[in-house]
C-alpha cells in the first residue's frame, strides 16, 4: 500500500517536474532531472560513484539541490559511526520524500562510499568520514554548507535544520517507531501477568512489606544519586585526561560522572542497611552476642561510609572546610 | 511544688516546649546572615515585584489591588497584576502589617516583608512537629522539627529578604499535610474543614498547590486499592474534595482551572472512586453475594467507560486543558530541553546531581531511606501517606533543582524516625524497665535538646546549660547495664558518634546558609587580599540613576531578568520581566539585542524604547552577566524568528563561543555585544593585561574601536556592572557631526549660483539686521551645542 503511493506520488512529481523544467532549461537538464528521478524511484538515497558525482553535481545546469553523505560503509574501515550516521540521514530523507512534492528547489539526497568514489573525496579534499555537505543549485559549496557534526551532532532533527538553513526546506522528521520499547514492554506485560497468573490463588506477595520497602528505597537511593541527571544529561562514563590517568568522580559540584553515581549509590545502600541492621538489632529477639555485632557494624557502616561521602563531596565542593574521620 | 518538679508529664511537656521554641529562634536567627552582613533588603528578582505588588496592595487597599492593571510591566502591552498572581503573600504581610499598625506599632512594610520567611519557617518547623507527631512518634517530631529548622534545603528559599511564595507556602503544605492525617485518622468533618481552609491558604500561596490535590487523593486511591476503605475515609475526603474545590476556585489567578485542568483531574476522579466505593459498600448490606458481585463487575465496567469516553471527549472538545508545558516537563524528562527554552533556560529548572542533594541535605538525605523502610515495615493509613509523599517528591527533586523545596521536609520527617529509633533503643536502658514508656520518652529527650542548642551555639551565644545535660544521663544509663543489652560501652559510643554526626549536619548547615544562600544577589561583596570587603553596590546605582534622570514614563528595554528590579527599585516601564508569560515579546527583546545595530534600532523604534539597559561582568568578573546569557537570548529569539536570527551563526566555525578576536562577526556586531563593550577597549584594568582584557572570559575582546550610531552612552556604574543606553530619536543621528576640518562648506558663487542669472549679485533685504562677524552671542552658541 505505502509502496504504492510512493510510486504513485513519485510519478505525479516526476511529471510536473518534467514539464516545469520543459519550460525553461534546454534539454540537458531536463534529462538529468529525470534520471535523478529514476534512480530517486528505486532508491530514496542515490548512490553517487566518480562520474555520476560529476555528471549530476559538479556539472553547471542545475536547479536543484543536493545533500551528500560521505561515508565509509565496508566494515573493513572499521568506521564505526558511520552506520549510525547513515540511519539518521535515512530517516531525513524518507521523511523529506514523504512530506514533499519536487517541483520548486528540489533537494535529492546523496551517499558517496570511500570505495565507490575516492576521487571525490580527494577532489572535495575530505579525509574524515562521515561528512554531510549540502551542493547548492548555484554556485559553489562555502564553508557553512559542510555541517558541522562536532559541534551538533548528527541527529536527524540536527540534520534537518542544518538543512533548514542552508535551503529554506523545512523538513519534519518522521522516525520509524521504534518497536523495541514496545516490544520490551509487551513481554514485561507478558511475564507479569503470567506470573500473576501462576501465582493466582496467592496473591500474598503483594501485601509483602519487605517487596515494597525494598523496591521503594532503591527508589530514592536511585534518585538521590542523581541517576536522573544522567538521564536528561548523558554525561561520559568516566574520564581520562591528558596523562591518561582515569577519573571517576568529577571535579566541579556542577557535574557528575556515571561510574560516580553508581558509587554514591552503593555507599549510600550499604549506609541505609547500616543504619537498618543497627535498629533492627534491638527490636529483632536476637542474642546478646549477635546484638552487638549487628550494632557495631551497623555503627561502623554508617559513621564510616557516611565519612567516604563527606570527603568525596569535600572534593568536589572547593573549599568546603570540614570532614568526618577521613580527610 | 514537689509534685509538680517530680510530675514527668510537666517535664515533657516544659522540655518539648523548650525544644520547639529553641529550634524556632534558631531557625530564625540562622537566616539573618543577610541582614547582619548587608542591610535589610529584598533580595534577587521575583521578591522585588512581591514586594512591590504588596507595598501596592498597602497603599490603595485590597480591592484595588484585585482590579490593579500595570500599565508599568510588558509595554505597551500592560499586566493585570490582580488576576495573575497568587494574592496570599501579599495578603499576609498586608494583614500583619494591619495588625500591628492597629497596636500602634509603626513597622514599615518592607521590615515585615523581609521577615516574613524567616517567621514562617518556625511555623513549618512546629506543623512538621505535629505532622511527625501524629505520624510516628513525639520524639521523632522532635528530631524532625530541629532539622526542618536549620536544614539548607529549606533555608535556600526562605531566608530573610528573599519575599517569595514558597517562603509561606511551605508551612502551609505542611499544615495542610497535618491537618489532612489528623483527619483521616479521627474522620471528622471538623479536622477536614480545617484541610480544606489551610489548602485554601495553599492555594492562594503558591502554584504548588497542585502537588497537595494531586497527592491526597492519591493517598485516597491507594488506601482503596489496599481495601483499607473506611467511613473515615470517605467523610474526611468528600469534604475535604468538595470544600476545597470550592475555595481553591475563589482565587482570581487560579479561576476554573480546578475543573478545566488536566492537572486537577485525578483529584475530581478519586472522589467518583469514593464515592462508588461508598455505593458498593452500602450495597453489600443488602444483597446477597452472588448479586453482588454480579452488579460489582457490571457497574465497574460501564462507569469506567463512561468516565474513560467523558475525559477523553472532553479533552478533545477542548474543555479540559492538556497538561501545561511546565507540569508535562516533569514526566517527559527531555520535553522542555527541545522545546521550551525559555523553560530550559532556567537555572532552577535543570536536573539535579547527586552533589545538590548532599549540599542541601547532607545526613539526612544518606539516612532517610532508613525511615522509609521503617514506614513500610509497621505501615498504617498516615503513614502510608508519608511513603507517597517522599517517593513523589524525591522524583520531582530528581527532575528539578528547585523541587528540592518539595523533598525537604519529607526527607526531615522520615529522617526524624529513623534517628528517634536509633537514639530510642540505644539512650534507653537495657533490660524490663522498657515497659515504662513515660520515662523512655523522657530519656530521649534531651539528646534531642542538643540539635537546637548546638545550633544556637554555633549562631548565636552558646547555651551552657543544655551541654551538660547527656553526660548526666550517659551515666545514669551506665549503672545498670546487665546481660541481655549491647552493654554500656557500645551504647554510649553508638550515641556519642551519632550525636557527632548530628554536629556536622548542624555545622554543615550553617556553612551552607552563610557561603551560599545568604547573598542577596542586588548587592555584591568581594574580599580583597587582606580579607577586607568591599561592597559592590552597582545595581541600585544604576536604578536610582535611573529613576532620578529618566522622564517619569521611560521605556526601559532589558534582559527579561532584571525587569522586576527596574520596575521595583527605578519605578520605570519595562518591557519584559521575570513574569514570563509572553514568549513573543521576550524574543522580540531577545532579537533586538542578536541583531545589528540598524536592526535593533528598527526594532527599538517599533517598542519605542527609550533606554537600554546591559548588565556587564568584565571588569569586575562578575559571571552572570548578560554576555553568559547571550545564548539564551539568541535561543529564544530563534525560536520565534528563525529566518533572521541563527544559533549557528554566533558561534566560531569551531562551534565555539568567543568573544575575542576569533569570534564571528555576527557576534562581534551584535548589539548586546556592543552594548557591553563600548569603550571597553580603551580600559586598561591593571598592568598584567592588556587594554580591553575581559576578566569574566578571560579573553581580550575582538572588536575594540566602534562607535555607536543610534544609541549613546546614558550612564555607566563605578564597576561598569551596569551600563545603560539612550536611544536616539531620528533627527539626532540622521545628521552625523563631522568635525570641523572635513567640513565643506559651500562658498557662495561659483558653482551654487544657477547659471540662468548672469548676474553675481546678493538679493538684499530691506531693513536687514547688521551683524558683526566672527562674534556670535554666546547664549546662542551654547544652546547649538547641547543640541
Amino acid at each position: 500500500m505505502y509502496l504504492k503511493t510512493i510510486i504513485l506520488s513519485a510519478f505525479i512529481i516526476l511529471n510536473s517536474l518534467v514539464e516545469s523544467a520543459r519550460e525553461e532549461r534546454p534539454k540537458s537538464l531536463d534529462q538529468k532531472v529525470q534520471q535523478l528521478n529514476d534512480l530517486y524511484q528505486k532508491k530514496f538515497l542515490v548512490k553517487f560513484n566518480g562520474p555520476k558525482f560529476k555528471e549530476f553535481v559538479k556539472s553547471p545546469p542545475r536547479n536543484y539541490s543536493v545533500i551528500m553523505m560521505f561515508t565509509a560503509m565496508a566494515s573493513h574501515r572499521q568506521c564505526s559511526i558511520c552506520g549510525h550516521a547513515s540511519d539518521e540521514f535515512m530517516i531525513v530523507a524518507n521523511s523529506y520524500r514523504y512530506s514533499h512534492r519536487l517541483t520548486e528547489s528540489p533537494l535529492y539526497f546523496g551517499i558517496v562510499d570511500f570505495d565507490e568514489g575516492s576521487d571525490i573525496f580527494q577532489l572535495l579534499r575530505i579525509n574524515t568520514a562521515p561528512v554531510f555537505m549540502h551542493f547548492p543549485a548555484k554556485g559553489k559549496p562555502k564553508p557553512l554548507d559542510t555541517m558541522d557534526i562536532q559541534r551538533v551532532g548528527f541527529a536527524s532533527e540536527m540534520i534537518a535544520k542544518w538543512i533548514q538553513e542552508r535551503t529554506d526546506v523545512q523538513i519534519r522528521i518522521f522516525r520509524p517507531p521504534n518497536y523495541s520499547s514496545t516490544l520490551a514492554l509487551s513481554i514485561l506485560f507478558a511475564i507479569c501477568s503470567s506470573f500473576l497468573y501462576i501465582r493466582r490463588n496467592n496473591m500474598e506477595m503483594f501485601f509483602n512489606k519487605n517487596l515494597w520497602g525494598v523496591f521503594s528505597v532503591l527508589f530514592c537511593l536511585n534518585m538521590i544519586s542523581g541517576q536522573m541527571w544522567n538521564h536528561i544529561r548523558g554525561p561520559p562514563l568516566m574520564h581520562r585526561n591528558q596523562q591518561g590517568i582515569i577519573t571517576y568522580i568529577h571535579n566541579s559540584s556542577q557535574g557528575q560522572f556515571i561510574v560516580e553515581t553508581y558509587i554514591i549509590i552503593i555507599l549510600n545502600t550499604i549506609l541505609v542497611f547500616g543504619a537498618v541492621i543497627m535498629i533492627d538489632s534491638h527490636t529483632k529477639k536476637t542474642d546478646s552476642k549477635t546484638r552487638k555485632i549487628m550494632t557495631v557494624g551497623g555503627l561502623a557502616l554508617v559513621v564510616f561510609l557516611f565519612s567516604v561521602i563527606l570527603s568525596i563531596f569535600k572534593s568536589k565542593a572547593h573549599g568546603y572546610p570540614y570532614s568526618f574521620l577521613i580527610k | 511544688m514537689k509534685t509538680l518538679l517530680t510530675n514527668p508529664a510537666g517535664w515533657k511537656s516544659l522540655i518539648t516546649f523548650a525544644i520547639l521554641f529553641l529550634a524556632w529562634v534558631s531557625g530564625f536567627s540562622a537566616r539573618l546572615f543577610a541582614v547582619i552582613r548587608f542591610e535589610s533588603i529584598i533580595h534577587e528578582f521575583d521578591p522585588w515585584f512581591n514586594y512591590r505588588a504588596t507595598a501596592y496592595m498597602v497603599e490603595h487597599g485590597f480591592y484595588n489591588f484585585l482590579n490593579w492593571f500595570d500599565e508599568r510591566a510588558w509595554y505597551p502591552l500592560g499586566r493585570i497584576v490582580g488576576g495573575t498572581v497568587y494574592p496570599g503573600l501579599m495578603v499576609t504581610s498586608g494583614a500583619i502589617h494591619h495588625i500591628l499598625h492597629a497596636l500602634n506599632i509603626p513597622v514599615h512594610i518592607r521590615d515585615i516583608c523581609v521577615f516574613l520567611a524567616p517567621i514562617f519557617s518556625g511555623m513549618t518547623a512546629i506543623s512538621t512537629y505535629f505532622l511527625t507527631k501524629e505520624l510516628w512518634s513525639p520524639g521523632a517530631g522532635l528530631f524532625a522539627c530541629c532539622f526542618i529548622a536549620i536544614v539548607p534545603g529549606y533555608i535556600s528559599r526562605s531566608v530573610a529578604g528573599s519575599y517569595d511564595n514558597e517562603g509561606i507556602a511551605i508551612f502551609a503544605l505542611q499544615f495542610t499535610y497535618y491537618l489532612w492525617v489528623k483527619s483521616i485518622k479521627t474522620g471528622s468533618v471538623f479536622w477536614s474543614v480545617l484541610t480544606a481552609l489551610s489548602y485554601f491558604y495553599m492555594v492562594s500561596a503558591w502554584g504548588g498547590y497542585v502537588f497537595i490535590i494531586n497527592l491526597i487523593p492519591l493517598h485516597v486511591f491507594l488506601l482503596l486499592i489496599m481495601g483499607r476503605y473506611s467511613y473515615r475515609l470517605f467523610t474526611s475526603y468528600t469534604v475535604f474534595y468538595i470544600l476545597g474545590l470550592v475555595l481553591s476556585m475563589q482565587i482570581p489567578f487560579v479561576g476554573f482551572q480546578p475543573i478545566r485542568t488536566s492537572e486537577h483531574m485525578a483529584a475530581s476522579g478519586v472522589f467518583a472512586l469514593v464515592m462508588a466505593a461508598g455505593t458498593f459498600n452500602y450495597i453489600q448490606t443488602r444483597i446477597t453475594k452472588a448479586e453482588f458481585k454480579f452488579i460489582f463487575i457490571f457497574a465497574t465496567l460501564v462507569t469506567s467507560g463512561i468516565v474513560l469516553l467523558a475525559v477523553i471527549g472532553l479533552t478533545w472538545a477542548g474543555v479540559i486543558a492538556p497538561w501545561s508545558g511546565r507540569f508535562y516537563s516533569l514526566w517527559d524528562t527531555t520535553y522542555a530541553k527541545i522545546h521550551i527554552p525559555i523553560i530550559a533556560s532556567v537555572s532552577e529548572h535543570q536536573p539535579t546531581t547527586w552533589f545538590s542533594f548532599f549540599f542541601d541535605l547532607h545526613i539526612l538525605v544518606c539516612i532517610f531511606p532508613a525511615g522509609l523502610w521503617y514506614c513500610i515495615q509497621e505501615y498504617n493509613d498516615e503513614r502510608l501517606f508519608v511513603v507517597l509523599y517522599a517517593l513523589s517528591a524525591v522524583y520531582f527533586a530528581g527532575v528539578m533543582v528547585r523541587l528540592m523545596l518539595t523533598l525537604t521536609p519529607a526527607v526531615c520527617i522520615l529522617s526524624g524516625i529513623a534517628f528517634s529509633k536509633i537514639f530510642e533503643n540505644y539512650l534507653k536502658e537495657d533490660g524490663p524497665v522498657t515497659s515504662n514508656g513515660t520515662k523512655t520518652v523522657e530519656e530521649k529527650q534531651p539528646s534531642k535538646d542538643k540539635t537546637p542548642s548546638k545550633s544556637s551555639q554555633s549562631l548565636s551565644s552558646g547555651s551552657g546549660k543544655s551541654k551538660k545535660k547527656p553526660p548526666t544521663i550517659a551515666s545514669l544509663n551506665s549503672d545498670n547495664s546487665n546481660g541481655e543489652g549491647v552493654g554500656s560501652n557500645i551504647r554510649s559510643i553508638v550515641t556519642i558518634s551519632m550525636l557527632l554526626v548530628l554536629m556536622m549536619f548542624v555545622v554543615h548547615c550553617t556553612w551552607v546558609t552563610s557561603n551560599a544562600y545568604s547573598s542577596p544577589s542586588i548587592v555584591l561583596a568581594s574580599f580583597s587580599n587582606d580579607g577586607s570587603r568591599q561592597i559592590l553596590d552597582d545595581f541600585r546605582e544604576a536604578y536610582y540613576w535611573l529613576s532620578q534622570n529618566t522622564d517619569n514614563d521611560a521605556r526601559v528595554m532589558s534582559w527579561w531578568d532584571y525587569g522586576y528590579q527596574i520596575a521595583g527599585m527605578a519605578n520605570r516601564t519595562t518591557l519584559v520581566d521575570n513574569n514570563t508569560w509572553n514568549n513573543s515579546h521576550i524574543a522580540l527583546v531577545g532579537k533586538a539585542m542578536s541583531s545589528t545595530e540598524p536592526k535593533a534600532y528598527e526594532i527599538m523604534t517599533s517598542l519605542d524604547v527609550d533606554y537600554v539597559l546591559v548588565i556587564f561582568g568584565g571588569v569586575i568578573g562578575y559571571s552572570g552577566d548578560d554576555i553568559n546569557k547571550f545564548l539564551w537570548m539568541v535561543r529564544i529569539a530563534e525560536g520565534e524568528h528563525p529566518k533572521d536570527i541563527r544559533e549557528s551563526d554566533y558561534f566560531t566555525e569551531r562551534g565555539e563561543f568567543r568573544i575575542d578576536s576569533q569570534g564571528s562577526p555576527t557576534m562581534l556586531n551584535c548589539l548586546m555585544y556592543k552594548l557591553s563593550y563600548y569603550r571597553f577597549g580603551d580600559l586598561k584594568l591593571d598592568f598584567r593585561t592588556p587594554a580591553g582584557f575581559d576578566r569574566t572570559r578571560n579573553a581580550v575582546i575582538g572588536n575594540q574601536n566602534f562607535d555607536l550610531t543610534y544609541l549613546e552612552e546614558a550612564y555607566t556604574t563605578e564597576h561598569w556592572l551596569v551600563r545603560i543606553y539612550r536611544v536616539k530619536k531620528p533627527d539626532e543621528f540622521n545628521r552625523p557631526r563631522i568635525p570641523v576640518l572635513e567640513r565643506k562648506i559651500r562658498i557662495p558663487g561659483a558653482s551654487a549660483i544657477s547659471k540662468k542669472s548672469a548676474r553675481k549679485k546678493k538679493g538684499i533685504i530691506q531693513g536687514k539686521p547688521t551683524v558683526q562677524k566672527g562674534k556670535k552671542p554666546k547664549a546662542t552658541n551654547t544652546y547649538t551645542n547641547g543640541l
